[in-house]
């Protein structure tokens, strides 16, 4: 670790793990609940289960982002943070938010639009935290010796992450306008904004694992989300086929969003190249793994899974089915989950001092979570496309598809077991690296 | 090959046309949104429904318009799928309608407030959603068979099915292999049962069997004479 402050991301991702851990249980609630077992109904009904589980891995992720921020800049703009106690403040500040919003699904107060159930006073609280946030890694970037191209990146992100946060807070009576503005939030963050954090990061890790000049790679981090943008932007039509807006983003969501995937590949491609020819001996091999499984996992869940369900054709039948939730499982860990979890193995060596990356248990660890998630997309998939077909094209009805399908959801809970069994030997590992060196007594 | 410079130029030429490109449609969206979603018909009691339900988080449950969770049906076009009764006794109490099955929340919801969500419903099945939800398109043989076996024809001529049926019965009901689970399939009822049996069974199931699992349906006089007529005309094929 160069840079004493860099340290603060040490507790950014240990507030991950246990957001992490939180999520998975709300995951099995919901699960289970699909199979016919709701005893914890009248306490916790699907609605708040749902919202707990989806908002969780919201917030795990930008803890994640934040504590990758505050790790990668000081040490591209060659100095300290501007203030770690800031820092700190920011991110008890956004626990004691989330926590509060969590709580809060549990007793009906909510907003109750998809992802964005954040009551609206809460909003504004997680407005002026990220600002802070944005405030402490600009100033740091301003006062720097350097800027970098990977540190632009994944400054303009991050800025945009919280801008973008805006338009999901227009009022509006209109269930199509909020349907819209929604969409600004959710698709332009994970297949725009977000794209730009993963490529900086990614870029990161690369540059440093492997040793590849930083000119290479860099160049490459502008084409693919250059890609990402020319692709996502007018891509958000893909939302916009169904809810009572013009026929037109029929036509525009389909052509550009059949090109999101390319950006995926981008990237798929350019962390295995990079891999391959870098020069360096590696000491940090479950890094290395995390990085390419990253790129790798996340083409199949959003590109591949994505492009499977975009054309208007197809999202007519599967629009609002479980087909979305299979696609939006491996999505998001192929693309996020697995990109923090990245990060986490690189630094924890370097921040704790302590060399157990390599330890069986990592391995475990890594081979486990993926294995359990691939099989979890099955089962989503097959649940999925069955409900398709029972519902939508022999037009039978909901419930009795639904017990039809309840088969599926034992295989899926069965896939989850096998996955969390992956996450419980990350998150123990994480905890034997014990804390940050310098902060020990 | 190109350089790192020309690389940049890519990425912010190409983001720029798209994101002007983005809010050009945006504008031009908002402008033809309310023609398309008949937004005069967006009524005070509506802009309540729709108020309810998003402060209960219904779509943690349900989809709208396609967005939301997997555990529950759909609901763009529940209002003329179950009519306004049905809606109003689910709301009033999910167990009476489906007993026993999937749960949904006990809301307390008052009269004023169960006809808000119902006039939001109404809003909502009525806006031009380019297609959606998609008519089932894959036959069935029970559907192809709608013409009713020979023997039948006669006595059946005049087998109309009343709406209220599709709206109300189904859901626990089925006849030719479409419809619910939750009672008998009443294909053949007019052989079981006689009319008089079937009139009463539908004023009131429990004066039959005290304790029948049917929950008394919100039926007009109308109604039950309806129903009655087509039910025990659903006679026994063999
Ligand atoms: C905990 C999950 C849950 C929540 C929350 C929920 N529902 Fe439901 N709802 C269900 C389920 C499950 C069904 C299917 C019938 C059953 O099994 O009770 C259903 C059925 C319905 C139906 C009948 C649909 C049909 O096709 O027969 C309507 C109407 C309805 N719900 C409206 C609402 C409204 C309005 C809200 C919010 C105020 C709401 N629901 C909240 C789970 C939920
Ligand atoms: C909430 C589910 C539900 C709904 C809705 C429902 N039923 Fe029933 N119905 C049942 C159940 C359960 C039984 C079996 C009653 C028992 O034996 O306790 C039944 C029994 C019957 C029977 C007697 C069948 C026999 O063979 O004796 C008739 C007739 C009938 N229903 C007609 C209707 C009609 C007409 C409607 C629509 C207005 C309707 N039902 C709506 C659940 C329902
Ligand atoms: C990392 C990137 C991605 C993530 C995390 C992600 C995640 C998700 C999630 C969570 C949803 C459900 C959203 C909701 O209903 O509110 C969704 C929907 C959708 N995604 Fe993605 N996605 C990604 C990339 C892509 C790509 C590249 C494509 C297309 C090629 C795509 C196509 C779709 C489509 C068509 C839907 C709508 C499904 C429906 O109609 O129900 N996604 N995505
Ligand atoms: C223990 C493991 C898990 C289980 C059992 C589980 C189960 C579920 C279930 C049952 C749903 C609700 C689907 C519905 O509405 O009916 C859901 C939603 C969701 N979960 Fe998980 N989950 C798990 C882990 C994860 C992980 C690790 C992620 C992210 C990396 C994740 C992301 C999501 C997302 C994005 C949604 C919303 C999907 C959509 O709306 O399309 N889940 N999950
Ligand atoms: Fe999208």
């Amino acid at each position: 670790m160069k840079y004493k402050s860099q340290k603060v991301a040490y507790w950014f991702f240990a507030a991950c793990m246990g957001l992490l851990a939180l999520q998975l249980v709300y995951g099995f609630i919901m699960g289970f609940a699909h199979m016919g077992f709701d005893g914890l109904h009248s306490i916790i009904p699907f609605n708040t289960a749902r919202a707990t589980h989806t908002n969780l891995l919201v917030m795990w992720l930008l803890t994640g982002f934040m504590g990758s921020a505050y790790y990668i800049i000081p040490e591209e703009a060659e100095r300290e943070l501007i203030s770690v106690k800031w820092a700190y403040v920011q991110l008890i500040a956004l626990l004691v938010v989330g926590v509060t919003a969590i709580i809060g699904f549990h007793f009906n107060w909510w907003e109750g639009r998809k992802f964005l159930e954040i009551p609206r006073p809460l909003d504004y609280l997680v407005v002026v935290d990220v600002l802070l946030f944005i405030f402490l890694i600009g100033g740091t970037i301003w006062r720097g010796k350097r800027y970098t191209t990977t540190s632009m990146v994944l400054f303009f992100g991050l800025l945009m992450t919280a801008l973008l946060y805006l338009p999901g807070m227009i009022p509006t009576d209109h269930q199509t306008m909020d349907s819209y503005w929604r969409w600004w939030v959710v698709h332009l963050w994970v297949e725009g904004v977000w794209e730009l954090i993963m490529g900086a990061i990614l870029s990161f890790l690369l540059i440093k694992q492997t040793g590849i000049d930083r000119e290479v790679i860099e160049k490459w981090l502008y084409i693919i989300v250059g890609f990402t943008f020319l692709s996502g932007i007018l891509g958000t039509g893909h939302h916009y086929y169904y809810i009572g807006t013009p026929r037109y983003w029929l036509m525009i969501g389909g052509i550009f969003s059949a090109l999101e995937p390319v950006a995926f590949l981008g990237m798929a491609i350019f962390a295995i190249a990079m891999a391959k020819k870098g020069g360096r001996t590696l000491d940090n091999k479950t890094a290395l793994n995390w990085t390419i499984g990253c790129s790798v996992i996340s083409f199949v869940g959003a590109g591949l899974l994505g492009f499977a369900h975009t054309i208007p054709q197809v999202n007519m039948y599967t629009h609002g089915t479980l087909v979305t939730a299979m696609h939006g499982h491996m999505a998001f860990w192929g693309a996020y989950a697995m990109l923090i979890l990245a990060i986490i193995t690189y630094t924890m060596p370097i921040m704790t001092g302590r060399k157990i990356q390599d330890s069986v248990m990592n391995a475990f660890a890594f081979w486990v979570s993926n294995i359990g998630m691939i099989c979890m997309t099955v089962a989503f998939g097959i649940a999925g496309i069955a409900q398709v077909y029972m519902e939508r094209k022999l037009g039978l009805d909901f419930l009795g598809v639904q017990k039809e399908i309840e088969v599926h959801f034992l295989g899926l809970v069965l896939a989850a077991t096998l996955f969390t069994a992956g996450v419980i030997a990350f998150i123990w590992n994480f905890i034997r690296y014990g804390l940050p060196m310098d902060s020990k007594r | 090959m190109f350089s790192k410079s020309q690389a940049k130029a890519f990425f912010l030429v190409g983001t720029g046309l798209c994101a002007g490109a983005f809010i050009l449609l945006t504008i031009d969206t908002l402008k033809r949104i309310p023609k398309q979603t008949y937004s005069q018909n967006l009524t005070d009691e509506a802009i309540r429904g729709k108020h309810l339900f998003e402060t209960n988080n219904c779509a943690g449950c349900h989809t709208i318009l396609g967005e939301g969770a997997y555990y529950a049906p759909e609901l763009t076009k529940v209002y003329e799928r179950r009519g306004e009764s049905f809606i109003e006794s689910m709301l009033r109490d999910p167990e009476a309608m489906y007993p026993g099955q999937r749960k949904m929340v006990q809301y307390k919801f008052t009269d004023s407030e169960i006809k808000d969500l119902i006039a939001f419903f109404k809003w909502i099945g009525e806006m031009d959603l380019n297609g959606f939800p998609a008519k089932p398109d894959v036959m069935r043989p029970a559907v192809q068979t709608e013409a009713l076996p020979e023997h039948m024809v006669s006595e059946t001529a005049k087998l109309v099915r009343p709406k209220v049926f599709d709206q109300m019965c189904t859901a626990c009901h089925s006849v030719r292999s479409q419809g619910g689970t939750v009672g008998p399939a009443l294909d053949g009822v007019g052989t079981r049962r006689d009319l008089a049996y079937i009139k009463q069974w539908l004023i009131s199931p429990t004066s039959l069997k005290s304790d029948s699992k049917m929950p008394k349906m919100p039926l007009s006089d109308q109604d039950i004479s309806e129903l009655t007529s087509y039910l025990s005309q659903l006679k026994e094929v063999n």
